[in-house]
């Protein structure tokens, strides 16, 4: 009881408006996930620069808007010179790199990966609190949650048997955004049901005895070659669900957790057999 | 020469027939997950589309047919190399047209060329091999000895390679880079029948090309002065080979990556069974390259589920410690 107390107490505090001048004005983001947060919840002058991976439109949902903001290449020279006074890593960004800010006297906060949709709620709220704008991410969560719910009150009675399948033999078992999504959309995600667990190897002939209705890719580089990705097109696969083709959802979707998780699961649903 | 091992010449030919033929029934029975292989043949034949007739008919069988005919290739070629230059060293690897057709077929297949046609990829692979082995004899020379021939096919070799791993450092596909170990020791797994239509015309023109040669290569044994006032066209002959061993290794490389050691091991294995005559070796060397091939490959599915190891790290492992064991014999001769 008095923990729920203080934490309503923090949380007025931290919404008065005597504390928005404390909101942090030069933030630089090394990393492609907390890109996207920022540039969901924070004004565009306190961004001072975002990486150039945002740029690239295949894992970046928000290349478009990213072309707006200066972009780092994650050395700290040009990071340094830019005096950020906040400066938002991931969970996995290089650790020397981050000490040497902490050693240096700034401000450096990580941000974890998500794998289900609850992570992504607490990692847009924690985005939300440093970047000084709590109501935003509680209005981006709602969204994402009423989409989401659109889709799942329409899911089918008997969900039909699903599979990623992306090259190299991968596929995304349980505790994934994958997994998250398909079950959201109203599929079952077959290689979850084998024990897989996180992103692991499938043989080609498990996933062919798992007997799928539909598969699944999400490839880094559409249109580019590779044997990995020659591996998709193996006609055991087309011949396995009746003709038909395996789906490629984009991944700029769920390479970081964010609202953008719904569209994926639209999607999803989308081609659900009918 | 030492030690020659008496069988009848047809009764080694047979008995590799066999061998071969049952270690490809193996390789069929033998995968990641139990499938009863008779019900999934009966249901492939009566065209039910089971999931287990498609795992025998898509996965199995190209896996076994390319693993016969790259072994076989490899063991030909290997043969017939080693006849041709009189060197034990000689081998489709060694004097670069593995490592050319490697660097050939990644060329086609990672720059968007192998979705141009189909045929791309083992075209780039023949081409790859070919000007590696153009490229060997022309350094060393019209007149080279084997120790020079071999020595610039190791330069040769290098330098493939290291294009390999250049290439595919700057290949626009982000899988590339992790596929340099895939084309540097060779892998069979996940290949579909396409694959294998694809590589097989080359082959069997590569495998037409080398029949006939044996003549030639037993009389080659008795020195190149001798062979030609016997009517052999060295000239000739030595080109025959070369675009034969070209046109096949390039085609199973392009497919298969480059599988080391498979080439010089079993010829070595094989000539004393043969009576050390080259024409009786070919044969018998390409059936020892399949059967070796089909063991390596079954191995790597004995290896606990889950690891996928590359078929050519296990003829590797066969083939090295052979090697040294070559050095070492060879040294005795000489000291």
């Amino acid at each position: 009881m008095m923990a729920r107390w203080f934490l309503l107490l923090v949380y007025l505090l931290s919404a008065m408006p005597g504390q928005a001048g404390e909101r942090p004005q030069r933030i630089t983001s090394i990393n492609l996930c907390t890109d996207q947060l920022l540039m969901l919840l924070a004004d565009s002058e306190q961004i001072a620069s975002i990486t150039d991976l945002s740029l690239e439109p295949n894992s970046s949902y928000l290349a478009d808007e990213a072309v707006r903001y200066r972009v780092n290449y994650r050395r700290p020279e040009e990071i340094l010179a830019q005096q950020p006074d906040l400066i938002i890593a991931g969970e996995y960004s290089p650790h020397g790199l981050l000490e040497l800010f902490e050693k240096l006297g700034y401000r450096v906060e990580r941000l974890p990966i998500s794998s289900n949709i609850e992570m992504i709620r607490a990692n847009i709220r924690t985005m939300a609190q440093w970047v000084g704008h709590p109501e935003r991410g509680e209005r981006l969560i709602r969204q994402m949650d009423e989409r989401i719910a659109r889709v799942s009150a329409n899911r089918p009675g008997v969900p039909p048997k699903a599979a990623f399948y992306q090259p190299n033999g991968y596929t995304s078992g349980s505790n994934t955004l994958q997994h998250a999504a398909l079950l959201a959309a109203g599929w079952r995600n077959l290689p979850a049901e084998l024990g897989i667990q996180g992103y692991g190897d499938i043989l080609l002939e498990q996933l062919l005895l798992l007997q799928p209705d539909q598969l699944f890719t999400s490839s880094y580089a559409p249109g580019t070659d590779s044997l990995a990705q020659k591996e998709l097109g193996h006609p055991v696969l087309k011949r396995l669900t009746r003709g038909q083709p395996i789906i490629n959802i984009g991944y700029k979707y769920w390479i970081c957790g964010g609202p953008m998780i719904a569209e994926a699961i639209e999607e999803l649903h989308r081609s659900l057999p009918r | 020469m030492n030690s020659a091992v008496n069988i009848p010449y047809r009764n080694l030919i047979w008995l590799l027939t066999a061998l071969v033929l049952l270690a490809a029934t193996l390789s069929i029975f033998i995968g990641s997950n139990p499938v009863p292989i008779l019900r999934a043949a009966r249901e492939a034949l009566s065209d039910t589309h089971s999931v287990i007739a498609l795992i025998l008919t898509e996965i199995r069988l190209p896996r076994t047919l390319i693993a016969l005919v790259t072994g076989a290739t490899l063991g030909v070629s290997g043969a017939a190399m080693q006849g041709l230059l009189r060197n034990p060293l000689a081998s489709p690897g060694l004097i670069g047209s593995a490592s050319g057709a490697a660097l050939g077929a990644v060329v086609m297949l990672y720059f968007g060329f192998g979705s141009l046609f189909s045929l791309a990829t083992p075209v780039g692979g023949v081409v790859g091999a070919l000007s590696a082995t153009l490229l060997v004899y022309l350094l060393a020379g019209r007149q080279a000895g084997t120790l020079t021939l071999i020595l610039a096919g190791v330069a040769i070799n290098s330098l493939a390679l290291a294009m390999i791993s250049l290439l595919l450092n700057l290949a626009p596909s982000p899988y590339a880079v992790r596929e340099i170990v895939l084309w540097m020791l060779g892998s069979i797994a996940n290949h579909s029948m396409d694959d294998f239509r694809i590589l097989l015309p080359g082959v069997l023109l590569g495998w037409l090309m080398l029949i006939g040669t044996g003549r030639s290569l037993d009389a080659l044994t008795l020195g190149e002065e001798t062979a030609t006032t016997m009517g052999v066209r060295l000239h000739h002959l030595r080109w025959r080979i070369f675009l034969a061993v070209a046109l096949s290794v390039g085609s199973a490389v392009s497919i298969t990556g480059s599988i080391g050691f498979v080439g010089l091991v079993v010829p070595h294995m094989l000539r004393p069974f043969v009576g050390f005559q080259p024409s009786r070796l070919l044969l018998a060397s390409g059936l020892g390259g399949a059967l070796l091939l089909l063991l390596a490959d079954i191995a790597t599915r004995l290896f606990p589920a889950g690891t996928d190891i590359k078929v050519g790290v296990l003829t590797s492992m066969v083939g090295a410690p052979f090697f040294l064991y070559l050095i070492i014999k060879s040294r005795r001769y000489q000291l």
